[in-house]
């Protein structure tokens, strides 16, 4: 088992470099197109929390945790005191993160909101 | 307009109503002299467009699209003449024309050479390994690396942005039988919008992006296989999906 973080900003221009990151990761597990494309939309469904539509102040940290058929990405957002992040999944994005993702949750960590998700290879 | 035969308003709804209530086997005829009586409406709009460095004849095909479109999508029960119907959607077609064309001229040669190659060969590995291919399979396939085909994928979704409001496309083909592709399903669409309280969003989505997102999301579809129903590429049901995501996203943050 292996790990590969990042630090961005929490701006959804760098979303891009998650997404890259999340594709070349879920590339050397062997995962199709399709499933590597489900990947993204659950990488940007989880973040859009984060960064919302014109970013925030703060960062994100993700983290990728490499498992034998599987793909961990766990996501902690970094706030500053002004900035309001919402902590549960809307309908929409339960209904998105179902069809994507092996599981998704979105929760308070020690008063730090976190995203987990995980995606597994197609088998 | 033009020197065809024309035919009177009502002998142009007797038309339209003898082609709704035909068998698909009398269908091409009807909608063949559906067109011909309204190819003149095309030709006009196209000549509109012309002092943009196109030919007109090319033109005039992209507006038949439209004209088929319309032809489709025409309802007879409304108190409108199909000419006045007809037009926003041939106009729209001829629009984004050009606004494609647009796309073409701004991204970079070398990317657009990449998505376009990227485009067939995931089409015909797909078929091939029946089942959606890996990023090696493909970079084997292209001749290129695992590293540059994840960058043409991302790529995709990094241009040609549209707006909600962009009418529906149809290039890479299918666009005659889009209409077939609606019908069945229309009942199950109207679920969806009323999931997620999404109905207002979802109502202002062209037809093809509220399927695409039906398909995915409530009959589990991958996007390969939505890809082939459709008759368009994967990737192109990527970009759509992901752009349409991205939109309604938005558009729900600002509730």
């Amino acid at each position: 088992m292996e790990t590969v973080a990042i630090k961005i900003p929490a701006s959804p221009v760098y979303l891009q470099v998650v997404r890259l990151v999340a594709a070349g990761l879920a590339s050397r597990l062997k995962f199709t197109l399709d499933d590597i494309e489900d990947l993204k939309i659950a990488v940007d469904e989880m973040s859009a929390y984060f960064t919302g539509s014109n970013g925030r102040d703060g960062t994100i940290e993700v983290t990728f945790t490499v498992q034998e058929d599987r793909l961990e990405i766990r996501g902690a957002g970094t706030f500053s005191p002004g900035e309001k992040v919402r902590t549960e999944l809307t309908e929409f994005s339960r209904m998105i993160l179902e069809t994507v993702a092996d599981s998704a949750s979105l929760e308070q960590m020690d008063g730090t909101p976190t995203f987990n998700l995980v995606k597994s290879k197609a088998s | 307009m033009s020197e065809r035969a024309t035919l009177s308003k009502d002998e142009v709804r007797g038309l339209f109503q003898e082609y709704k209530e035909a068998t698909p086997d009398e269908q091409p005829a009807l909608r063949e002299k559906l067109v011909e009586q309204h190819i003149g409406l095309v030709e006009f709009l196209a000549r509109r467009f012309r002092n943009r460095g196109e030919p007109l004849e090319d033109l005039v095909q992209v507006g038949t699209i439209g004209l088929l479109k319309a032809i489709e999508r025409f309802d007879l029960d409304r108190e409108v003449e199909f000419s006045t119907y007809a037009t926003p959607t041939i106009v729209g077609e001829l629009k984004r024309h050009f606004r494609d064309k647009g796309w073409a001229v701004r991204v970079p040669r070398r990317l657009q050479e990449l998505h376009l190659e990227l485009t067939k060969v995931v089409g015909h590995l797909g078929q091939d390994l029946g089942r959606s291919p890996t990023v090696a399979e493909i970079a084997e396939a292209t001749g290129t690396t695992e590293e540059t085909v994840l960058e043409g994928l991302e790529i995709a979704q990094a241009y040609n942005f549209t707006s909600l409001d962009a009418p529906i496309d149809t290039d890479e083909g299918g666009s005659t039988s889009f209409a077939d592709q609606l019908g069945e399903e229309d009942e199950h669409l109207e679920n969806l919008e009323y999931r997620a309280s999404l109905a207002p969003e979802m109502a202002k989505l062209p037809e093809r992006e509220r399927r695409i997102l039906y398909l995915r999301f409530f009959k589990g579809l991958t996007q390969s296989e939505i890809a082939d129903r459709l008759e368009i590429s994967q990737m192109h049901v990527s970009r759509l999906l992901n752009r349409t995501l991205s939109n309604l996203r938005t558009a729900l943050e600002e509730e």
